[in-house]
């Protein structure tokens, strides 16, 4: 019933802001004037409530943050039936409005240029003649879960569905560098996009990788997504995958590879995406002048998915738990799962292993303490020997949460 | 002048290879058969080795949602809804009025946001009022 009461409040007041009536529409923050149902994020501090929305080319049930340019979450249920998200629920980000609403396969072309031997324009008939890589790996927003930092910050306003797991098909980078002969003295390769700014000056959106990452055999070129053909809002039809690293640099509707004999200086690379030059990204809440350094390399994240915040169950001496994990930049090496607020601590069983880059499943049985609200916990260390802090990290652009996360249930 | 070794030689043959193939373009005898399309021509595509590309138009909906009515709410109407919608400013959690002016600071600044140094008080009394309800 609070999802209602929640509703009700953020509508009443915010028809005292209006000062009269409104016609529709002004209840939910991201809503299009009659939203089909809502969804509840539990972000700190309120303003939680997002529409659930089906009208999107290509996606279903998602979670509306914002219609254009689209940002869409994906719904906590979606990773509790595979660790594989599908394409229609798989989460959506742009940055800039001007995206090309038709991909024509024939004129396609990706181009690969600047401090290279050999200029090329590659047809997508060309790229899938290419020796083929398929991978599974996980996509995370770098800004995945910034609904839940606190103090809050500005940005797009996550819960924890903006990141999706895949098996990606494509082509490794490496041979199409090997191909145009990169030059000595390459230091960065730039990607670029078809989507562009919408007014002129804007900076258009390309992210950089160092050369021995773009040439380490593991990122690569993808044109298929879980079998097949990407979804357009998820980058038809070439995609750069950087497995272990954050979503930023996995351009979509990539046409555009730039060998770069120095550093991309440009806006996305040099001045958005950068994280404190601190263990785990942390700062003090408020700290403005701190060394930063680009988001690069994911880190240990698990979730509970079997029950959702605030779910009432019926009270058992033990539950069955589960959830999902992911390494970060490696695999997982094991969870454990708490339902006693992190007292004490559980094994939980690891399902198959779909690569170091992939979601892992976990299962657990747990036992609880007694009745009434029971905070459920699950850590996950990684092959590396990381393992999820207890608490929650902090800097303005709220990039990086990987604390261990707690679900609050009833039992009755 | 480096003699290349080896290994550099087979990357280039094989880099030749298939240079060879990106100049030559689209092999023959792998044209899919055209299915009859009731309405219209099938969209192109393409396929090699079990996988198919086919062109895609997609049709995204559109946002005309304002924001609230309220004291400036025309100034911000004109000035905060052409690049992205409302939303992103109406889901932001509660802010301050400095937060607020940095945020419209960085439209205009990096964003190239076309507003009017005159028109900043106003869009951020508006947006810290929307705040402040917020947080009721
Ligand atoms: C010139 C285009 C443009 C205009 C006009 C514009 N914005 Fe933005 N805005 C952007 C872009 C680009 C982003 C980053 C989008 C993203 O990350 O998805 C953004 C992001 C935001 C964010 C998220 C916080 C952040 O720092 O990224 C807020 C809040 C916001 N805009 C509010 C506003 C307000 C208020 C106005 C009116 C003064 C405005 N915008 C006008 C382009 C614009």
């Amino acid at each position: 019933m609070d999802k209602l009461d929640t509703w009700l409040a953020t509508k009443s007041s915010r028809r005292r802001f209006l000062g009269r009536a409104a016609l529709g529409g002004a209840a939910v923050a991201a809503g299009p004037a009659l939203a089909q149902s809502l969804v509840d994020l539990h972000l700190p501090g309120g303003n939680a409530e997002r529409p659930i929305t089906s009208a999107f080319p290509g996606k279903g049930s998602m979670i509306l943050q914002r219609m254009h340019p689209p940002l869409l979450e994906t719904p906590m249920e979606v990773f509790d039936r595979d660790v594989f998200t599908p394409n229609d629920q798989f989460f959506v980000r742009w940055h800039w409005a001007d995206i090309p609403t038709s991909i024509d396969v024939d004129s396609f072309r990706l181009t690969v240029r600047g401090h290279v031997e050999r200029p090329l324009s590659i047809s997508l008939a060309q790229l899938l003649r290419l020796p083929r890589v398929e991978m599974a790996a996980v996509n995370q927003c770098s800004g995945n879960s910034r609904g839940l930092f606190q103090p809050r910050v500005p940005g797009a306003q996550w819960g924890h569905g903006a990141m999706g797991n895949a098996k990606w098909l494509g082509v490794r980078l490496r041979d199409i560098l090997d191909y145009a002969g990169v030059k000595a003295g390459a230091a960065q390769v730039r990607f670029g996009a078809l989507d562009q700014p919408v007014v002129a000056g804007g900076p258009d959106f390309g992210k950089a990788l160092a050369i021995d990452h773009a040439r380490d055999g593991e990122v690569m070129v993808a044109f298929g997504m879980n079998g097949d053909q990407l979804p357009l809002l998820n980058g038809f039809p070439t995609r750069l995958i950087v497995p272990g690293w954050y979503s930023t640099y996995w351009v979509k509707m990539l046409n555009d590879i730039e060998v770069l004999p120095g550093p991309d200086d440009e806006y996305w690379m040099a001045k958005a995406y950068k994280i404190p030059a601190t263990p785990g990204a942390n700062v003090k809440p408020g700290a403005k002048d701190f060394p930063t350094v680009p988001i690069n390399r994911m880190i240990p994240r698990s979730w509970v998915t079997s029950l959702g915040e605030g779910q009432a169950i019926a009270y058992d001496r033990t539950i069955p738990l589960g959830g999902i994990a992911m390494g970060g930049d490696c695999g997982v090496a094991k969870v454990d799962v708490s339902a006693d607020g992190g007292r004490s601590w559980h094994p939980a069983k690891l399902g198959t292993d779909h690569g170091k880059y992939s979601f892992r499943r976990w299962d657990a049985q747990v036992p609880l303490a007694g009745r009434g609200h029971v905070r459920l916990m699950s850590r996950c260390w990684n092959s590396a020997g990381h393992a999820q802090p207890m608490e929650p990290i902090w800097n303005p652009s709220g990039f990086m949460r990987g604390n261990v996360e707690t679900t609050t249930i009833v039992a009755s | 002048m480096k003699t290349p070794s080896t290994g550099a030689l087979a990357a280039s043959m094989i880099g030749i290879a298939v240079l060879a193939l990106i100049v030559t373009g689209r092999p023959g005898g792998h044209a899919p058969a055209p299915s009859p399309a009731p309405e219209g021509p099938a969209p192109s595509s393409v396929s090699f080795a079990g996988f198919t590309l086919t062109s895609d138009a997609v049709s995204l909906p559109v946002d005309d949602r304002q924001f609230p009515d309220g004291p400036h709410a025309d100034v911000i109407n004109a000035n905060c809804t052409s690049c992205h919608s409302a939303s992103m400013a109406l889901t932001q959690p509660t802010l301050s009025a400095e937060q607020w002016k940095a945020t419209v600071t960085k439209m205009k600044e990096v964003y190239k946001a076309p507003v009017a140094e005159q028109d900043i008080p106003a869009i951020v009394d508006y947006l810290t009022a929307l705040s402040s309800h917020q947080a009721k």
